[in-house]
C-alpha cells in the first residue's frame, strides 16, 4: 500500500494505520537522526518526535509532495532542535566527559569497523554534517535537500565537498595519534 | 587511499544500518494512541467540494469501468439486498466488469439514514479508506443518504463520515440469486 494510501486511511479515522508509516520509514530515520546527532538516545528521542509532529500535521500534508522528504524536513527540524539542546549541555560538561560520553554511544550502536568516522562526523560543523548525512546515509538529491534544509543546491554542494576535506583531515589525525 | 576510496567508504559507513531498540516504534504508537481524539488528525471537509465532483468519475476512469450510466437499465433485474448489521445498507444494482483489471465488481448502492446530518461520507477497505472519495448525497428533502460504489463481493469495512463524527461498521456484499 502507498504512502499516500496510508494517510488517507488515517485521516479517514483508522489510526492504527498509522503504524505502518512508522514501519516504512523507522529504519531510515533512525539512521538519518543517529548520524546528524551522533548519540543513541538523542536519535531516538528525535525521531519519536518526529513521527508523532508528523502524525498531527498530517490534515496539512499536502498529496502533491511525497511523505518521504516531508517527514525527513520534520525529522531535521527536530534533529536541529535537539542539537541545540546539545550543545547548551556542552556548555555544562566538560571536553573530556563530552568526548568520552560520545565514544561510548558510538561503540555501542554502530556496527559499522569504522568508529573514528563517527567521532571525526561529531567535529564536523552542523551544516556539513547534515548535508552529508542527508546526501550519502539518506541517498537524497541536492534538489531534495534544498526542499528538506532551505539551503541552495551550490551551497549544499560545497558543504559536502568541504565535509570530505575536513573528514580526511581529522581521520587522518587520529591515525597519528 | 585515494579521494575516490575515501569518498566510497566514507558513504558505505554512513549508509550503515543503525539499529534501534525493538520497543521504539511501540513506543511511537503508545504516544499516537494517546493523543486525545479532538486532536487526531482528520480529513477537512473544505476540501470536500473537489471531491464531490470527482469520485464517480474517477471512480470509472480509474477502474476502466464501460459506464456507470448503464445503471438504470440493469438495475431491476441485479437488484438483491446486502443489508448489514450497521448503519449503512447496500443494495447491488447491477455488475461491472473492469476490462484493465479483467475482474467483475458490483456496482452497490450505499444507503444511510440520518435527518439531522450536513455532510455525509464514507471511507472503507473499498476506496483505500480515502474520506474525500465517496461523499453521499442527500435525496431530496428526504433524510437518506446514498452513493453508488463498486466493490468485490465480500466483507468490507468502513467508516461512516457523519458532520465531524465517524462510525465504524461492516457491509457484506454478495449476489443471492442470478
Amino acid at each position: 500500500m502507498s504512502d499516500q494510501a496510508i494517510i488517507d486511511r488515517v485521516l479517514a479515522g483508522d489510526d492504527e494505520a498509522f503504524g505502518q508509516l512508522v514501519d516504512s520509514h523507522h529504519d531510515r530515520c533512525t539512521r538519518i537522526a543517529f548520524r546528524i546527532l551522533g548519540n543513541r538516545e538523542d536519535a531516538e528521542e528525535a525521531v519519536q518526535d518526529a513521527f508523532l509532529r508528523a502524525y498531527r500535521a498530517l490534515a496539512s500534508y499536502e498529496e502533491r509532495e511525497r511523505f518521504q522528504p516531508w517527514l525527513t524536513r520534520i525529522l531535521v527540524n527536530q534533529c536541529r532542535t535537539m542539537r541545540a539542546r546539545t550543545e547548551r549541555r556542552e556548555l555544562v560538561f566538560s571536553d573530556l566527559e563530552l568526548h568520552e560520553g560520545l565514544i561510548g554511544s558510538f561503540e555501542e550502536s554502530s556496527r559499522d569497523a569504522w568508529p573514528d568516522l563517527d567521532h571525526a562526523l561529531s567535529r564536523l560543523p552542523s551544516e556539513q554534517r547534515e548535508a552529508l548525512v542527508l546526501r550519502y546515509a539518506d541517498d537524497m538529491t541536492y534538489e531534495e535537500m534544498s526542499r528538506v534544509t532551505g539551503a541552495g543546491e551550490s551551497a549544499l554542494k560545497m558543504r559536502v565537498q568541504r565535509a570530505f576535506a575536513r573528514l580526511r583531515t581529522l581521520l587522518g589525525e587520529f591515525a597519528n595519534v | 587511499m585515494s579521494d575516490t576510496d575515501f569518498e566510497v567508504r566514507v558513504v558505505r559507513a554512513l549508509r550503515a544500518p543503525v539499529p534501534a531498540r525493538a520497543s521504539a516504534r511501540q513506543l511511537i504508537m503508545d504516544r499516537v494512541r494517546q493523543i486525545p481524539v479532538a486532536e487526531r488528525p482528520r480529513r477537512s471537509w473544505a476540501t470536500y467540494g473537489r471531491a464531490v465532483r470527482q469520485s464517480l468519475i474517477g471512480l470509472a476512469f480509474a477502474a476502466g469501468i464501460g459506464s456507470i450510466t448503464t445503471l438504470s437499465a440493469i438495475a431491476p433485474t441485479g437488484m438483491q439486498s446486502a443489508r448489514n448489521a450497521g448503519v449503512v445498507s447496500g443494495v447491488v444494482i447491477g455488475d461491472t466488469v473492469v476490462n484493465r483489471l479483467r475482474d467483475t465488481l458490483r456496482l452497490v448502492r450505499l444507503m444511510f439514514d440520518d435527518t439531522h446530518a450536513r455532510q455525509v461520507a464514507i471511507a472503507g477497505d473499498f476506496n483505500a479508506w480515502n474520506g474525500q472519495a465517496t461523499p453521499l448525497h442527500r435525496e431530496g428533502g428526504s433524510g437518506r443518504w446514498t452513493a453508488t460504489v463498486a466493490m468485490h463481493d465480500g466483507d468490507h469495512r468502513y467508516a461512516i463520515l457523519v458532520d465531524n463524527t465517524r462510525r465504524p461498521g461492516r457491509l457484506h456484499i454478495a449476489r443471492t440469486t442470478d
